[in-house]
Formats: C-alpha cells, sequence, structure tokens
C-alpha cells in the first residue's frame, strides 16, 4: 500500500522505555497489514534523524515521548517538532502524540491554519507500573492496559477506520478498562482507574477527524 | 483583608495537600509507582508526597490531577461517562 507511517521509540528513561516498548503491537500490525513504517529508535531520535525518516508519501506520524505544549520530544528531550519552528512538517498528517501536553498547544497552532489531523494530550499521559517490571516493560500487566487502550488510536487508523472513530474506540476502551476494575477492590485499583480517567479525559482531536491513511 | 485573604487561601492549598497525601497513602500499594510525565523515571507513593510536601511542579501536577477526578467525580462526569460503555 502507498502509505508510509513514521513512529519514535526513544528508550532513554522508564517512561519512554515503557512507551516504546508497548507500540510493538502497533509495529507488527503495519508488518501483517505490508504498511511501511520507519521506526526511528533510541539515540537516533534526533530531530535529524526523525526528519530523515520522512518520506514523499509519509501519511501519519506516531510519537512516543515527553513533551510541552509547545514541542514533542525525542531522545534525551531533543525537541522532534517545536512550535513556529517546524510545525509545519505536520501539514497534511495525520499525527498522534503520546506526549505529555503537546495537544493544547501544538496541536491547535499546527491544525488551526494549516490542515491535517492532531491526536494528543491536554495534560500529562499517565501511567501505572509494577516496581519488579521495570526492566521488562512488556511483562507489566498493570500497566498494559494504559497502552492497549492507547493503542487503538494508532491501530484503529492502521485497519482503515477514520481518526475520529479511531479516537473515539480508544476513548471507550479507556471506560470499559475502568468499569472492569471498578468490579474488584484491590488497593492498587484506585490508582490505575485515576490514571485511566485523566487519559481518557485528556486525550482530544483537533482538525479533520475523517481523515484515515489509505 | 488582604492578610486575611491570603491566610485562608494557605490553609487551603495545606488542607488539600493532606487530602492528597492521604488519598496517595490510602491507594498507592508499594510495589507501584506513577508515570505522570516528569523526566528521568516513575514515582513510589513516598515520593509523590515528598513533592506535595515540596510544592514543586511534580507534586503540583499530582495535585491537579487528584483535583480533576475528585471533580469528575462530584460533578457526575465520571459516572455519566462509565455508564455510557454498560
Amino acid at each position: 500500500m502507498d502509505t508510509h507511517i513514521v513512529i519514535t521509540l526513544p528508550r532513554w528513561d522508564d517512561i519512554t522505555e515503557y512507551l516504546s516498548s508497548f507500540s510493538k503491537e502497533i509495529v507488527d500490525s503495519c508488518k501483517n497489514k505490508q504498511i511501511r513504517i520507519t521506526t526511528v529508535e533510541k539515540e537516533r531520535v534526533t530531530r535529524k534523524g526523525f526528519i530523515s525518516s520522512i518520506r514523499k508519501n509519509t501519511k501519519m506520524f506516531i510519537f512516543n515521548g515527553h513533551g510541552a505544549p509547545n514541542c514533542i520530544c525525542g531522545h534525551k528531550d531533543e525537541e522532534l517538532i517545536s512550535l513556529g519552528v517546524n510545525d509545519y512538517l505536520l501539514k497534511d498528517k495525520i499525527t498522534y502524540a503520546r506526549s505529555c501536553w503537546s495537544f493544547s498547544e501544538l496541536g491547535q497552532v499546527c491544525v488551526g491554519k494549516k490542515s491535517g489531523c492532531f491526536i494528543g494530550y491536554i495534560l500529562p499521559f499517565q501511567f501505572v507500573v509494577e516496581e519488579k517490571w521495570v526492566s521488562n516493560p512488556l511483562k507489566d500487566n498493570t500497566a498494559r492496559v494504559f497502552f492497549e487502550t492507547s493503542n487503538l488510536v494508532p491501530l484503529g487508523l492502521i485497519k482503515g477506520n477514520t481518526a475520529i472513530n479511531s479516537n473515539e474506540n480508544s476513548k471507550r476502551s479507556m471506560l470499559k478498562a475502568m468499569n472492569k476494575i471498578l468490579k474488584y477492590k484491590e488497593k492498587g485499583n484506585r490508582a490505575i482507574l485515576e490514571a485511566l480517567w485523566n487519559n481518557y479525559y485528556s486525550q482530544k482531536l483537533v482538525g479533520n477527524g475523517e481523515m484515515t491513511l489509505f | 483583608m488582604i492578610k486575611e485573604n491570603t491566610s485562608k487561601e494557605q490553609i487551603n492549598k495545606e488542607d488539600i495537600k493532606e487530602l492528597v497525601i492521604t488519598r496517595i497513602r490510602a491507594q498507592m500499594p508499594s510495589n507501584f509507582r506513577l508515570c505522570i510525565g516528569q523526566r528521568g523515571g516513575s514515582l513510589s507513593g513516598a515520593q509523590m508526597i515528598e513533592h506535595i510536601k515540596e510544592g514543586d511542579e511534580i507534586g503540583e501536577q499530582i495535585i491537579q490531577s487528584h483535583l480533576n477526578f475528585i471533580k469528575a467525580q462530584s460533578t457526575g462526569e465520571l459516572i455519566t461517562a462509565l455508564n455510557s460503555v454498560l
């Protein structure tokens, strides 16, 4: 299929290690569907490394990493996309930024004056982990629910769904997970529930929600 | 008058800190860590409480997150959303 995705996978602290480890499902899904995806990994997640991964037919960006209202970061917080500097790179693209706060300014402005679709977070993306799995995130079943639900944004798009449907489906899955958690009275469940609510509440879409990958 | 208001505000802020610390103690098992956007690593319940007591940026984020949840509960926003997928 003549469409291309770029995904950033930084791994320089616990948080980026989890974000990138649980993105395996997204990369695997692309490979299974024979969709071209370029993974920008570890110390290559610099502005230069990111820009060099963009092709003429790149239609979607998936960012994992720290962020701020005016930027999305990569390895050791190098700014990949900065408001007013290179936000034009997102023009006409579908962007999913699993990074804190980036929706609030970057998402609004880059779509407001150009075109495309941006899905991101108005607050920090939160997740709860188990201490014993910090060095092996994929075995962490406590953290899994945060990524299985948020991964549904890119996975929905990869399946051919619209951005708005993918976002809504992801948010619905967060609510379903919360309902399930409420059935069990374990001490940590409350912390998981509140972090999931934070992500549900803060995950937003702006721009052309009817965009699809194909 | 201004002094009185400031004092009242401070008391309220301390009360809120105490409320959030109590909630953390009640709901964070010792083997859990929270990732809330901070650089570096994840936070244990004790580290979260430390940040709140110090009143730094991370502490403020944690407080805000708890207040957002309490607000969603008290306004019915949470239960309405949860019921929408039953």
